[in-house]
């Protein structure tokens, strides 16, 4: 019995360990979804909200978040390459429901490259719309707190 | 009677057209040559308005609504409140007015045929009946004469609108009244609030304790007063129990500071809803800044005038939107609306205060053959713009020196101005110090020398002494709090209060910012992202010193920008601003527009802060009772302990808090006061197309005091 005991405890402090390994091995990080750049004039047609959670194990990027309120149905989902505030090129399609509200998704292996520019803040995810073709959600991604 | 003449007229750009077509017609047909204007569809005021009422729908709607009924983002357009503000102007200039300022973000980009529209829809939406002509630019009747309705009412006498004291009354029926000193002012009594930062520091720190962290949980509404409608951003003076407002369209009110009653009212004129931050008492003086340019002293104890001086010409756009500050006798105030490209450049300007004399005047513009007059790429004088003085000063009795902020070159963008990011021109986006006896330039520090994203650094200058250390401290719409040394002005520390990403380096020496490349570069109608926003980093909300913890506490907000440049002609009496600009939340913010940041003014670093999503409106004082009072556009006026930033009391006001609280004590019992307010340029327009599910009512300007209850 005792030697039971002893072979469970080993056990089952190798799986925390392997867990605790497991979890310092994974990052997450989470993306708060609002309007494009707008003014008075286009402020009732550029609309919504959402939030995406980004879950990095190696290079592996987890993507799932939600969005809601746009003002047509969504059409395309993109990761773009730029630092906060200044947009750049897209790198990764994101899977989107075709709706004004709704889930995006993806899972995505990432290039070292791409690694290093999510731990910067310099992705983000942005979200089209019919009547926003060049974009109507955005949000840049930042390790979350 | 003027109504106008039936000739039908043709604008310059449809004439233009219509020689095009007429030319076309020629060449393909050379029988027809019979052609001439009354075969062509002449344009008549109605058929500009049938364009207008399109066009307004595009561009305007949105914020002014579909039937020029106003909206929370802007003013109505129609009824009396358009009479009121435009119905002793002509047609130019409300065109000029549109043209410089609609629509925001966006002065500029519609066709001049489409503002000529506009125009039209808006006179013949609002009664001009007695039109034919097509509008011009230059178009100069008085649109009230061309209202049928309205020449009738004033045939029947309708009384103007008031000029001076339209409420009687004498401070001394409530306590006498004594002459303020100048020894009152830089050592003022701590139950008085005597000018807009209460002293010559602007520290906006009251020495008041009563109302402490442990006993705000309490504080309660004394009494609230309604002021009168329109843009306001006020600083109450209060002076032995009696409250100086400055309300919109230039009146002034003296309440008594106890129980609310109104003990007079002067309206200086003109009557518009326009907003005036500050005024100043001296001796027995109320001296206010008009929105015309001119500079007026009452009597404080009745409000009757005492002597009036132009400051600038208002016809060829100068004005002013904030008040003076009298130092060493003399008054001495800034200056606004220097965009246009005319020989007059803005100033700060000084006047004897026992009778307006002017004193001095130090132009915030190098002009050829000056010191830095060679900063400005070689332009002609008369294409020199900018530099506008919009925000008061402050002052060192010591040093006689009267430090001031001063905004940017105009247009916004160097590729607009025909010059480039190394072009700096002095002594734009600066602090000066200029000696009040003289007027003559002590020493001037550039903070962003050829700024290029409407981000300027006009803004209050803090007087803060530290150990033997006399420093001057400033924040701009960048977000950078900076510290100089306030006797030489050399560059002594800063910080970023909020995320900014327009310099790729600040010399942590010399305080030297390098432009990002793309801002550098920044060509015609190419877009520019960038933080912050023109609402700031920090805007004319001024902020706080509070001494007894060595903190400088700011009200900050995170939005962002993208900018784009127009091209502006070098023409004499053109000029403007011409960017276009969309906004959005600052990155990293999780969407908090407003911020209330601490920081030690010794280390430079960040204490606590305060986030949250409404937009910050007010100014933020703070007190001898560890407290940091702010109001946002949310309605919520805040109290925080200003050594932990947490939220120890709030309450919510009729509309937006906005302008400046203040601290003050009648017969031993302390009071702050606060107002609600509309209007408010960028700082408001920005969070109103971000944080759209924020609400406020479009009217309710008004102050309000609470105390402890007894």
């Amino acid at each position: 019995m005792k030697l039971g005991h002893k072979a469970f405890s080993l056990f089952f402090t190798t799986i925390l360990l392997f867990t605790s390994i497991a979890q310092a091995q994974t990052e997450t990080y989470r993306a708060r979804l609002s309007p494009m750049p707008t003014t008075p004039q286009t402020v009732s047609t550029i609309l919504g909200e959402g939030e995406v959670i980004l879950t990095l194990n190696g290079n592996t990027l987890t993507v799932q978040g939600q969005f809601e309120g746009m003002s047509s149905v969504a059409t395309m989902a993109h990761i773009h390459n730029g630092p906060p505030a200044q947009p750049g090129p897209v790198v990764y399609q994101l899977e989107i429901a075709d709706a004004t509200s709704g889930e995006v998704s993806a899972s995505l292996e990432l290039s070292d490259i791409h690694v290093e520019a999510l731990r910067a803040n310099e992705l983000y995810v942005q979200i089209h719309s019919e009547t926003n073709a060049p974009g109507e959600l955005r949000g840049w991604i930042f390790e979350r707190q | 009677m003027k109504f106008l003449n039936t000739i039908t007229v043709l604008t310059l750009s449809r004439n233009l057209a219509f020689a095009v077509f007429l030319g076309l017609a020629l060449a393909a047909c050379d029988s027809e040559v019979s052609n001439t204007e009354e075969d062509v569809v002449a344009l008549t005021f109605s058929s500009q308005a049938d364009a207008g009422a399109s066009a307004f729908a595009t561009n305007c709607a949105a914020c002014h609504g579909a039937n020029l009924e106003g909206t929370t983002l802007g003013p109505i357009l129609s009824g009396f409140n358009f009479l009121q503000r435009w119905g002793s102007q002509t047609p130019t200039l409300l065109l000029g007015n549109i043209k410089a300022n609609m629509p925001p973000g966006g002065a500029g980009t519609l066709t001049d045929d489409d503002y000529l529209d506009i125009v039209a829809h808006l006179l013949e939406a609002n009664g001009v009946d007695a039109v034919v002509n097509a509008l011009t630019a230059s178009t100069d009747f008085v649109i009230s004469e061309n209202i049928s309705s309205v020449v009738q009412r004033q045939q029947r006498a309708e009384p103007p609108a008031p000029q001076g004291v339209t409420v009687a009354g004498n401070v001394d029926d409530f306590v006498p009244f004594v002459p303020i000193t100048d020894a009152m002012l830089e050592n003022p009594d701590p139950a008085d609030w005597p000018m807009h930062r209460r002293n010559y520091y602007a520290h906006s720190y009251s020495p008041l304790d009563e109302i402490n962290t442990d006993n705000v949980g309490s504080l309660s509404l004394e009494w609230v007063w309604n002021m009168h409608e329109g843009d306001s951003e006020p600083a109450p003076l209060v002076y032995n129990g009696i409250i100086y407002l400055i309300n919109p369209g230039n009146v002034v009110q003296a309440l008594d500071g106890k129980s609310g009653e109104l003990i007079w009212e002067n309206w200086a004129g003109p009557a518009n809803r326009q907003d005036m931050r500050n005024i100043a008492i001296y001796d027995d003086k109320i001296i206010q800044a008009t929105t015309d340019a001119r500079l007026i002293a009452l009597d404080a104890r009745t409000g009757e005038q005492v002597w009036e001086t132009i400051v600038a010409d208002s016809s060829k756009g100068f004005s002013n939107s904030s008040g003076p500050i009298v130092a060493d006798g003399k008054v001495i105030l800034g200056l606004a609306g220097c965009a246009r490209y005319i020989p007059e450049d803005c100033y700060i300007s000084a006047y004897d205060a026992n009778n307006g004399e002017l004193k001095w005047q130090f132009e915030t513009i190098a002009e050829m053959g000056q010191p830095g007059g060679d900063t400005w790429g070689g332009l002609d004088d008369v294409f020199r713009a900018g530099g506008e003085t919009w925000i008061t000063g402050s002052y060192d009795p010591d040093l006689k020196l009267t430090y001031w902020g001063t905004a940017q070159q105009k247009p916004w963008v160097p590729v607009s101005r025909h010059m480039t990011i190394f072009d700096v021109g002095l002594y734009t986006n600066s602090t000066v110090a200029v000696n009040t006896d003289s007027g003559e330039l002590d020493w001037y520090f550039q903070h962003v020398p050829a700024e290029a994203l409407d981000l300027d650094e006009v803004f209050e200058r803090v007087l803060v002494n530290r150990g033997d250390d006399k420093l001057v401290f400033s924040l701009g719409k960048y977000g950078i709090l900076w510290k100089n040394d306030r006797v030489s002005g050399q560059f002594k520390g800063y910080t970023e209060t909020v995320f900014q990403n327009a310099f790729t380096n600040i010399n942590a020496e010399t305080g030297e910012v390098t432009y990002r490349q793309d801002i550098q570069n920044a060509q015609l109608n190419e877009w520019t992202s960038a933080c912050p926003s023109s609402a700031g980093g920090k805007d004319w909300h001024s902020m706080t010193y509070h001494e007894p913890s060595g903190t400088m506490i700011a009200p900050l907000s995170q939005t962002c920008l993208e900018n784009a440049a127009r091209e502006v002609a070098l023409v004499q009496g053109g000029g403007g601003l011409a960017a276009s600009r969309k906004f959005f939340e600052m990155p990293g913010t999780d969407g908090n527009l407003g911020k209330v940041g601490a920081y030690n003014v010794d280390t430079m670093e960040e204490v606590w802060s305060h986030q949250q999503r409404a937009s910050l409106h007010t100014g933020t004082i703070s007190t001898a009772g560890d407290l940091v009072f702010v109001g946002d556009l949310d309605r919520r006026f805040k109290a925080l302990d200003v050594h932990t930033g947490e939220v120890l009391w709030q309450t919510r006001l009729g509309t937006a808090v906005q302008g400046h609280p203040v601290s003050f004590a009648i017969d031993g019992k302390q009071y702050i006061a606060v107002t609600s307010a509309n209007g408010g340029t960028s700082p408001r327009t920005v969070p109103s197309v971000i944080a759209t599910e924020i609400k406020y009512p479009s009217r309710g300007n008004a102050i309000y005091v609470f105390s402890l209850p007894e």
